[in-house]
């Protein structure tokens, strides 16, 4: 019985040495800098959300959501992953500060609260459990994670809500204005290169073992919905899943695809990259029409592909040098 | 000797040596191998592209397409054969585990040999360490000999009895399979889906993985068809085997080696495929009785091996013949090779014969009689125990407090974010606590009824019905409160009780085949709760933590409501059924001798098992092991009578859950880790302790 002793008594000490207080009680004095007007704005949920000012100490748990923030001139306080930012998103830098907030999956919500944020901003992926624990701590901003029905246009309204939030509406006007003559340059460059209607395919992929798992960007996708306006056509003939507009296939499911353009990405610093590599030699890979025309292009690391304006900007560069090179 | 499902002694000690008839021997062999040729050919026919039947046939008269060609060679073909190597290795190895173990439960999958492979395999992918196929192998073979060699050193080399070995197995593979899920929801994130990674699939882009493991594997079946009549030997017991001339201890090194080798090449090639290993030499056995001569191990593991090719074949052509040549990239082989394996299984098992009366003890029976002194002693020290694990669990977090905040916050003065921090705080702790103690109520009560010390409410497929029925609800009403969750799972975990228990019942109850089916039918409700996640939202990755790894995470505490309404109401049920319980763990006789209703007794104490952890799943998600661990410990620390392991148990329980949630969320903060992984790492090296302690003991 001395063991069982023993941790009784180990439990008890832990309880009596960790006595005190690690924060002064007093009363908690009203902020009175109250330095801009009340922000009012309804979110993904139909939920009315009222802030005294606009948010200025964000918290952001979804890469695209902390893409935006930061375009829109407020650096975050706290990040979802942030390694995983940096790895994977390149159009917007995190700052050294930024705190790391735990996984995107189950972000840690002591973590948030001891930034003591204005405002959290995740999306409907998050567990509405989580949301309405955070939202004990702060105010919660909820916008749709996607929708593959209207890729472009909810990528704006998240982009305008996150905006309004953040009491930069002006800006976000013009960011989205930069983001459509984007649009419309590409546009033009293609179509003068002589490439307007191209079909095309863009996908990532990542080997597990000697399993190699291909993810189609079909036309619902924002990428998808942002190479059609283009003028490209999307040559993978599934829809995908509802929201994100994403289909699974293997080497075998290539075979569907005629000629044209094959664009991917790939990350060197996770995966590496499958189609430049691991699938090098294979019979079928090697044989697809787009392989042998020598019309497959790696975009640059680091555009995320579910990300605001900036990160869609730079898929847009990537694409369309792509295509006319 | 323990016999874990119903295979007589005597059939036991006289199969291996009954005349061969080789006329029908050949006869059944002769219909495998027409099976996996038809499987093997519509196989073929199926994939993500157009090419089809007619293609393919053209292509044998020569009039095929550059493309057929291609397609065949690189995708289907690879597949093909990669399904059919991983088939026939899983197979052999688990007919040798099982002969090794003498029972039918062993597999790579039960024994921890495939946890232990697929673990090592991932830490060198997680450590961004991409190997070769044949140095993958070879890592993949050293894992799985160290967890098998873990667990064969925890028996005795199984000598200690079939069921110390499948426990030590079960205890390693489930800690083994929880770091894996670890280091995968760590180093994978961003490559999404990680939660089915780990199920097995087939998808192959080339033959190298093949090419490099055909000869293992074929060395592999030969080594043990030539171990194959000392295993026949070995199958009459150690003492006979060792009187006849059998090195038996070298013969178990042997038939080890091997069986980890051949499970080691499938887990390289495939990912841990799960469940082959364990269908297909029970299929053989269950034939069997038809044909004499089956159970000669020289028949024996081929035969295994042809039926784990069919499985593989079956659940694959299956999958793709319902749901489309897509289904077969999106949803992992490994899935549908436990859905299939689990029905064949259970199907079987009910056509099996009934062994008779067990005359096994709900296991530590060495530790039947302690002192009411201990007893107390053990109680106090958990109590105390437990309220400093609550402290513990409420101070620590990202940031540690202090017990002044807690002072603070209970008396309503503490500061803002203090007093968020705990108000969210509270909940999980509670949750854990709460959930700890019914599970481990839960779990007592189950192996008291069922006798079976294997038996808890997750292999009575109680936890996994459970599971399912949230996990249903949440996908058809994502906005279902905790009430219609909790009240679906509830009628989910007794609706597949009920089904377990009614397809087990011939004409009275054995326990040995209640645990059987209760496998099956608990292994097919993990491989749906898996298939309706990647099926309908499959980048959902907190959801599917959640449920299959049970958390804590964002609980509230109308959420705990079900839980510990369960606890107040069932409790009662279960302890005023203390002394039937013990009368029940002791074998069918007595209690009725002593004029106890014994089914309706059963009946009562099963329905509270079920809806306590249906309550406590719906509330945390599938947490494992804290129902088989926790009345375990409870046993060894104050013996076997139910008024005071019941109470031992539940607050084992409860320490258990909080401190794996208190670990999960602070070792890595701010990166959470889910409690039911948690419970499995630090359950299972106590457990594996407990075993090694009481090794003279016979379980």
């Amino acid at each position: 019985m001395k063991r069982v002793t023993a941790l009784a008594a180990a439990a008890l000490a832990l309880v009596l040495t960790a006595c005190g207080s690690s924060e002064n009680v007093t009363p908690q004095a009203n902020s009175s800098s109250a330095n801009t007007q009340p922000v009012s704005l309804t979110d993904a949920r139909n939920k009315k959300i009222d802030l005294k000012a606009p948010a200025a100490k964000v918290v952001g748990l979804e890469w695209g959501v902390v893409e935006s923030v930061i375009t829109l001139g407020v650096m975050p306080v706290g990040v979802a992953d942030t390694k995983g930012y940096t790895g994977w998103v390149s159009a917007e830098k995190l700052d050294a500060t930024v705190k790391n907030v735990g996984t995107r999956g189950e972000s840690s919500v002591d973590a948030i609260v001891a930034l003591d944020p204005d405002l959290i901003i995740t999306t409907t992926d998050e567990s509405p459990a989580a949301i309405t624990q955070m939202e004990k701590a702060a105010p919660v901003l909820v916008i749709k994670a996607a929708d593959a029905k209207n890729a472009i246009p909810q990528m704006k309204s998240n982009f305008e809500l996150i905006a309004q939030a953040l009491g930069r509406s002006e800006q976000a006007k013009t960011v989205l204005a930069d983001f459509d003559k984007k649009v419309a340059d590409g546009k033009q460059k293609i179509a003068d290169a002589g490439k307007a209607g191209t079909s095309y395919t863009m996908a990532d992929g990542y080997k597990e073992g000697s399993t190699i798992s291909i993810r189609m960007f079909s036309a619902g996708s924002l990428l998808g919905a942002v190479a059609n306006e283009l003028g490209l056509k999307n040559a993978w003939p599934d829809a995908g899943d509802p929201s994100y507009g994403l289909a699974t296939t293997d080497i075998e499911g290539l075979t569907k695809l005629e000629d044209g353009e094959f664009l991917y990405i790939a990350n060197d610093g996770d995966g590496g990259d499958v189609f430049g590599g691991d699938l090098a030699q294979n019979a079928i890979w090697k044989n697809l029409p787009f392989v042998r025309s020598g019309n497959v292009h790696r975009l640059a690391d680091g555009i995320w592909m579910f990300g605001g304006p900036k990160s869609t900007e730079q898929f847009i560069d990537a694409t369309v040098q792509a295509v006319t090179s | 000797m323990t016999q874990l499902t119903a295979q007589r002694p005597d059939e036991l000690a006289t199969a291996p040596l009954e005349p061969v008839r080789r006329v029908r021997v050949a006869g059944v062999f002769a219909i495998a191998a027409a099976a996996v040729v038809v499987l093997a050919a519509v196989h073929l026919t199926q994939g993500t592209s157009s090419v089809n039947a007619g293609d393919l046939l053209r292509l044998v008269i020569g009039q095929g397409t550059d493309n057929s060609a291609n397609v065949l060679v690189a995708s289907r073909l690879p597949r093909l054969l990669a399904g059919m190597l991983v088939g026939v290795a899983l197979g052999v190895a688990g007919a040798g585990l099982q002969s090794l173990a003498r029972n039918p439960l062993a597999s790579p999958d039960t024994l921890g040999v495939n946890a232990g492979a697929y673990l090592a395999v991932v830490t060198f992918a997680a450590f961004g360490v991409s190997l070769p196929t044949l140095p993958a192998g070879g890592i993949a073979f050293l894992g799985g000999l160290a967890a098998a060699v873990l667990v064969l050193g925890l028996s005795a080399g199984g000598t200690a009895g079939p069921t110390r070995l499948i426990l030590a197995g079960s205890a390693v593979a489930m800690a083994l399979a929880g770091v894996t899920t670890l280091l995968m929801l760590l180093y994978k994130e961003e490559t999404v889906r990680s939660f089915a990674w780990g199920a097995g699939t087939l998808v192959q882009t080339d033959l190298v993985a093949v090419r490099q493991m055909a000869p293992i594997v074929a060395l592999g079946i030969i080594a043990a068809l030539v171990l194959a009549p000392k295993l026949d030997i070995l199958a009459l017991g150690d003492d006979t085997a060792s009187v006849l001339g059998v090195r038996v201890r070298r013969t178990r090194v042997w038939i080890t080696l091997v069986t980890v080798m051949l499970s080691a090449a499938a887990v390289t090639i495939a990912g841990p495929v799960g469940f082959v290993g364990l269908v297909a030499p029970v299929l053989v056995r269950l034939i069997a009785p038809l044909v004499p001569g089956l159970m000669r191990h020289r028949v024996l593991l081929p035969l295994s091996g042809i039926a784990g090719i069919l499985v593989v074949l079956a659940s694959d052509v299956v999958l793709r013949a319902v749901l489309g040549g897509q289904a077969g990239v999106e949803i992992p082989t490994g899935i549908m090779t436990m859905l299939v394996g689990a029905i064949v299984l259970v199907w079987l098992a009910r056509r099996f014969r009934d062994s008779g009366p067990s005359r096994q003890q709900a296991g530590g029976t060495g530790a039947g009689l302690r002192t009411l002194r201990t007893f107390w002693i053990v109680t106090i020290s958990l109590s105390v125990l437990l309220v400093g694990a609550l402290v513990f669990a409420m101070l620590a977090g990202d940031a540690f407090l202090r017990t002044g905040d807690i002072a603070n916050w209970i008396n309503g003065r503490s500061g803002r974010a203090i007093t968020y921090v705990l108000d969210q705080r509270f909940p999980r702790v509670l949750s854990a606590v709460l959930c700890g103690a019914a599970l481990a109520i839960a779990g007592a009560t189950v192996q008291a009824v069922c006798r079976n010390p294997l038996a808890e409410p997750g292999i009575l497929g109680i936890t996994g019905g459970a599971g399912l029925g949230a996990v249903v609800v949440l996908m058809a009403v994502p906005t279902a409160g905790i009430w219609l969750l909790s009240g679906v799972a509830a009628a989910a975990a007794l609706a597949t009780f009920a089904l377990v228990y009614l397809v087990s019942w011939r004409g009275g109850l054995s326990s040995d085949r209640l645990v059987l089916i209760g496998v099956g039918v608990s292994s097919a409700t993990t491989a749906v709760i898996t298939f309706v996640i990647v099926y309908t939202d499959p980048w959902n990755i907190s959801l599917a933590m959640t449920w299959l790894s049970g958390s804590t995470y964002g609980r509230t505490l109308p959420q705990l409501i079900p839980v510990a309404v369960a606890l107040v109401v069932l409790t009662p049920v279960i302890v005023l059924a203390r002394r039937e319980l013990d009368l029940l763990a002791l074998d069918d006789d007595i209690p009725r001798i002593l004029g106890v209703r014994l089914e309706r007794t059963r009946l009562i104490a099963l329905v509270g098992a079920a809806l306590m952890t249906a309550a406590a799943v719906s509330a945390i998600g599938v947490v494992g092991f804290v129902g088989l661990v926790a009345p375990h410990a409870a046993r060894a620390l104050v013996g076997g009578r139910h008024a005071r392991l019941l109470p031992v148990a539940a607050l084992l329980g409860a320490v258990l859950v909080s401190v794996a949630d208190s670990l999960g969320r602070t070792v890595l903060a701010p990166a959470q880790i889910p409690a039911g992984l948690l419970t499995a790492m630090i359950g299972a090296p106590y457990f594996v302790y407990l075993l090694w302690r009481t090794r003279a003991v016979k379980l």
